[in-house]
């Protein structure tokens, strides 16, 4: 029986794995290949493109925006991820208190996420701009500052506002993912914590938290890959300036290939930000694997 | 999951192709007003009506076609992609009568949000499908010509009675030219001016009749109009990461007597200087360094800044938004040098290599040189690239007049085929400058050392 339908199965398997590799493989290699060559308006049609060996990679390491580049990505991936899930776990929880049209808020909050990340990101410039913008409407109401800030313009606090409007922007996802973990944590343990008198901080700590951990592991994945390619949002924002202060990896690589036209230098800087990707999908790979052994 | 992982992989790799869906489909509104090139915001309103129109003009041709006689069915079809989404422009009435005119190609029009342009051509290039013919911004026509990704036009162009290369300017038309060979025909020119809120000048005691005309009045008027109690700056223009803000700053260049190719002279300092002390003294808001041209508009019309760097193509949302009296004024010249000039945009018609409608191309792009149809370019602000198209009765007559001996003195950027490398790095000395990293003549002595190598390659 089961030897009669394998060759069945291998098509099955064949299926997908040739949409893999067609579909995601090819662009990969593509891109990798792209990386060791010459590459421009005239020649990207072709297949047949000059080899440069490392002379692409050697051109972004001498870039001097790139170091600046990379290390305002590590930053802001790092700063979106504990914010999204520091927040996202905020919220979850203040939702899961059950209260009269908490489900809707939840699902209202959840809209953010649904927006283009133009759209967002032109609303965050206007929220930011020095004069009118809100921002520093509110905080200078609050006398939290004295005098406006110059959001955008400046280069020590143009990553920050790019970050905290992205924090904005994904935060309801992480959200909505923690909440579903949370609603898969059996009630009967906190009654059971609550009867032993465990306070709400106690339960919070011994169940809540192990309970959640591999979903808040696989979110952080999640999220690091998300905010890895944050890119429109970024764009909309400042383009990356000022001074590519606020510029990360996918912008870079878009800006070299499709403004500059280098599109060999665009897609070295896009295998920096695929190792980074590759690395974290690698260890979101293995905590789904821990969480359910088959 | 591993579908998960590796999908995540390509969003990075093809953010690009992501985006432009986005743009296209999930946002189609919001991008064009929030991407929108020079082009100022539609109406959502005129969308519908254009996309209702079209509604019915598809089923009026679709009766006709049923009744077509053979000729007509034998159209051939010439693919036009272009960015001029204000339903006044010139190429829609364009595109009509042409249809109209003949029997033998009928125009398929795609609107494109302005800065999609090149990406688009880029992956219609690297997919070996091209369009038939495309509206480019005139400064990246060089970098695909150099690299033999258009048609080459010299012949069409010595054969046709319309396109006739004297008749056009020098600058405009140099844009289309690499080594000698035609590659692109100019569609239309703009140039910067000053645009100023009268009403400010006369509340501040100043004469809206008499504009600043050299850098030394621009401060002084920049410093009386400035009212920081209400959030008022002197002077505005884009400084911003992109070609944009090299567009508006090169103008101050040229009259400061110094070129792209000698950024380390003290006349580049001093044109550079004059930005960063605007800014640095408060005459000019810092937010200059992240605003577009369009967000540079929006301040001035909002009354935030007294006078701004405007481009012609802005006037009709002056006219419809502005509430208060705006002039223009010719571009002041630095004290004692006197060098009239500006910038020179506009866009170019190309067709790309491998178009297989090169002919039916080309007759549209005559027929879009006529001056006829480039007299109506003014209804949305732009200039006619020919000596022979003078607007009887123009909209907005002293922006006319202004504009009109503006582009006399606007300048060409490059051509050259690695314009948008040597952009690059004047941005990179202007945000320095301008945010306070470095002095002017140290962020451009930088730059200048950058953009040595590729003149000494290709020179200017």
């Amino acid at each position: 029986m089961t030897v009669r339908q394998s060759p069945l199965l291998y098509v099955f398997l064949a299926l997908p794995v040739l949409y893999l590799m067609a579909m995601i493989g090819f662009p990969i290699v593509y891109n990798i290949v792209m990386s060791f060559q010459e590459v421009n308006l005239g020649n990207v049609a072709d297949w047949n493109r000059p080899f440069v060996g490392f002379d692409n990679y050697r051109e972004v390491l001498a870039e001097g925006a790139f170091r600046k580049v990379f290390v305002n990505s590590i930053v802001f991936v790092t700063a979106n991820v504990i914010a999204q899930i520091g927040i996202g776990l905020a919220v979850a929880l203040f939702f899961a208190q059950n209260f009269a049209g908490a489900s809707f808020l939840r699902g209202l909050l959840m809209s953010a996420w649904m927006l283009p990340a133009l759209v967002v990101g032109a609303l965050w410039k206007w929220l930011f701009t020095t004069e009118a913008g809100i921002v520093n409407h509110a905080l200078l109401a609050i006398g939290l500052i004295s005098r406006p800030i110059y959001w955008l313009s400046d280069v020590s606090t143009a990553l920050p506002a790019v970050t905290i409007a992205n924090i904005w922007f994904g935060m309801p996802f992480s959200m909505i993912l923690i909440a579903a973990g949370l609603s898969g944590i059996p009630r009967e343990q906190y009654e059971a914590a609550a009867l032993d008198g465990a306070g709400s901080l106690a339960r919070f700590r011994y169940i809540t938290l192990p309970a959640l951990a591999p979903t808040l592991l696989a979110i952080a994945c999640l999220a690091t890959i998300y905010t890895m390619r944050a890119f429109d949002l970024i764009f909309a924002m400042t383009k990356g300036g000022p001074l590519d202060s606020s510029n990360v990896l996918p912008l870079l690589s878009y800006q070299f290939s499709f403004t500059q036209f280098q599109f060999g230098t665009g897609a070295a800087i896009g295998t920096f930000a695929f190792v980074i990707v590759f690395a974290v999908s690698l260890i979101y790979v293995r905590t789904l694997a821990k969480e359910e052994p088959v | 999951m591993l579908l998960d992982l590796y999908c995540k992989r390509q969003l990075i790799s093809l953010v690009l192709a992501k985006v432009s869906i986005l743009r296209n489909y999930a946002c189609r509104d919001w991008c064009m007003l929030l991407i929108p090139g020079e082009q100022p915001r539609p109406f959502k309103g005129n969308r519908r009506r254009i996309a209702m129109l079209r509604g019915a003009l598809l089923l009026v041709g679709g009766l006709l076609a049923i009744t077509a006689t053979p000729v007509e069915a034998q159209k051939k079809t010439v693919s036009l992609w272009h960015v001029f989404n204000l339903e006044t422009d010139m190429i829609h009435g364009g595109i009509k009568a042409f249809n109209e005119s003949q029997n033998e190609y009928v125009i398929d029009a795609r609107i494109l949000p302005g800065p999609q342009v090149t990406t688009e051509l880029i992956k219609a290039i690297a997919s070996g499908s091209v369009p038939d013919l495309v509206t480019l911004d005139n400064p990246v026509v060089a970098s695909f010509s150099s690299q033999g990704t258009l048609a080459e036009l010299t012949d069409l162009v010595s054969k046709s009675s319309f396109v006739k290369p004297d008749l056009y300017f020098k600058g405009p038309w140099a844009s289309g030219l690499w080594k000698g060979k035609i590659f692109a025909v100019p569609r239309d020119a703009n140039t910067l001016a000053l645009c100023y809120n009268a009403d400010m000048f006369k509340a501040k005691g100043l004469d809206p009749a008499k504009p600043p005309k050299t850098w030394s009045e621009l401060t002084a008027f920049a410093e009386k109009l400035r009212d920081p109690g209400k959030s008022v700056y002197g002077f505005a223009f884009s400084a911003v990461q992109s070609e944009e803000g090299v567009f508006q700053w090169l103008p101050f260049l040229h009259q400061a007597g110094g070129s792209v190719d000698k950024l380390d002279q003290p006349e580049a300092a001093d044109a550079l200087k004059l930005w960063a002390d605007m800014v640095k003294s408060g005459l000019a808001s810092r937010d200059v360094i992240n605003q577009r041209q369009y967000e540079v508009t929006n301040t001035f019309m909002a009354g935030n800044n007294a006078m701004a760097m405007c481009g012609p193509w802005e006037l009709p949302r002056l006219e419809k938004d502005a509430k208060f009296e705006w002039k223009l004024a010719v571009l002041p010249v630095k004290d004692g040098k006197d060098i009239k000039a500006s910038a020179l945009g506009g866009y170019d018609w190309v067709v790309p290599k491998g178009s297989k409608e090169v002919a039916g191309a080309f007759r549209f792009i005559e027929f879009m040189s006529n001056p006829k149809i480039l007299n109506e370019g003014w209804k949305t602000g732009r200039l006619a690239p020919r000596t022979d198209v003078t607007v009887e009765n123009p909209l907005w007559p002293q922006a006319y007049a202004i504009y009109k001996e503006q582009v006399q003195s606007a300048r060409a950027r490059g051509p050259h085929p690695q314009w948008p490398d040597i952009s690059r790095h004047i941005q990179q000395a202007m945000q320095e400058a301008i945010t306070g990293a470095r002095p002017a003549n140290e962020a451009l002595a930088d730059a200048a050392k950058k953009i040595q190598p590729i003149l000494v390659k290709t020179p200017l």
